[in-house]
């Protein structure tokens, strides 16, 4: 009974990580779209698009922190203007995270961040592909040494030798 | 010896929990305190789980060598349990360590697998330990099932330092050591949950080495109540 307590805090303490995990992946980590973007799906909030730097559209001095480009999805892609930071990995044909405001006005993408892409299905393929197998090891062995042990003394292998009782009637 | 049992009974817990607050630990600084890397980005962060297991799963072979040594010296049947335990968790831990590097090889070499030698001498290792394993399983002699494991314990460890040095023997896509002894070739932010998970894992190996030797020891001695093992030693140092 103690095992399976000890195994179930365990588990709830791991769902609680993953928990934070996710909702930490949503609010900081999550991209969207160029395509939904322009279709005003994320409103005027601070997102991370993701998408690639077009062949040909980068403008301006991005040693300086500033510049001009397309960031090209599955659509038309999305006209971004950049301030900020100088970013080190902006170059064509690069796909990359933007952060930054949809300015529906001035139809364009204001960004003040560049990002690399996140990849976190790897990372949490690698460790779930980690921790899980040896979670389950250890499970089986808890369980299976808590039964020898209960086995052992079912079968009074722990009691001392006791002078056996004859009766002398 | 049976001393020695009885020691793990009453303790594993302890290292069981010093190592998952570790690992927890390590899983904060890792995952969300940790900075991604210049060229690999978010993808760096399997380096906190991929390298400790491989490093433990190091560990667990030199304790199976050591144990080895001491068996062929001693013949005590409960050295033998720790040998068969960490040669399980080794061999565990070699297939959890060749995963999740193929996981990271995908996204930064952008492949599952390649002939390097560092990946090849490891997945050797892999083969070592299961036929160790298998071997454990072919003879009938327990004391001689032993004696041959121990033997072929010892020359596979020949495995090892190939598998440690192939970076730096051979040229290889795998990455030369970070930390050897011309310096460490990683910042602060990444030794630091490089460490914190590396403790956890080696604590954690503590952990299941107890319980795992408990397991086999348990089963021996249940088999020698039976009549099929009469080993003096197990008999000799019942746990009361």
């Amino acid at each position: 009974m103690r095992l399976y307590v000890q195994w179930t805090v365990i588990t709830i303490a791991a769902a609680l990580v993953a928990v934070a995990a996710a909702r930490y992946y949503d609010r900081h980590l999550t991209t969207v779209t160029p395509e939904a973007v322009v279709a005003n799906a994320a409103g005027p909030s601070v997102v991370r698009v993701q998408g690639q730097v077009a062949a040909g559209t980068l403008e301006g001095d991005p040693a300086a922190g500033r510049a001009t480009f397309r960031l090209s999805g599955e659509g038309a892609g999305l006209p971004i203007q950049y301030e900020g930071p100088p970013p080190e990995n902006l170059r064509e044909l690069k796909t990359l995270v933007i952060i930054g405001q949809w300015d529906a006005d001035a139809g364009v993408f204001r960004a003040h961040d560049v990002a690399l892409v996140t990849n976190y299905g790897f990372v949490v393929g690698a460790y779930l592909a980690g921790f899980l197998p040896i979670a389950v090891f250890l499970f089986a062995m808890e369980r299976r040494v808590r039964r020898l042990y209960a086995e052992i003394r079912q079968t009074k292998l722990y009691e001392p030798e006791s002078v056996a009782h004859v009766d002398t009637r | 010896m049976g001393a020695l049992i009885k020691w793990m009974q009453r303790y594993e817990g302890w290292f069981g929990a010093a190592g998952a607050v570790c690992i927890f630990a390590g899983l904060y600084l890792g995952l969300v305190a940790s900075p991604p890397d210049y060229y690999q980005g978010e993808v760096v962060r399997i380096m906190y789980v991929h390298v400790p297991i491989v490093q433990t799963a190091m560990l667990a072979y030199s304790v199976l060598f050591a144990g080895s040594i001491w068996y062929l010296w001693k013949r005590d049947p409960i050295v033998d349990n720790l040998c068969q335990a960490a040669a399980g968790i080794s061999a565990y831990l070699t297939a959890g360590g060749l995963i999740t590097g193929s996981i990271w090889a995908k996204p930064t070499w952008n492949t599952w697998w390649t002939w390097d030698a560092r990946l090849v001498s490891f997945a050797v290792m892999l083969l070592i330990l299961i036929g160790y394993l298998m071997l454990r399983t072919f003879i009938d002699d327990p004391e001689r099932e032993a004696r041959f494991a121990a033997v072929l314990a010892i020359v596979g460890f020949v495995d090892l330092p190939i598998v440690h040095f192939s970076v730096e023997w051979w040229r290889t896509l795998h990455q030369p050591l970070s930390i050897s002894m011309r310096g460490i070739a990683l910042s602060g932010e990444m030794l630091r949950p490089l460490i914190v998970m590396s403790v956890g894992f080696w604590v954690l190996f503590v952990y299941m080495l107890m319980v795992r030797t408990q397991v086999l020891y348990l089963t021996d001695l249940l088999r020698a109540k039976k009549g099929r093992l009469l080993s003096h030693a197990h008999l000799s140092d019942l746990p009361t």
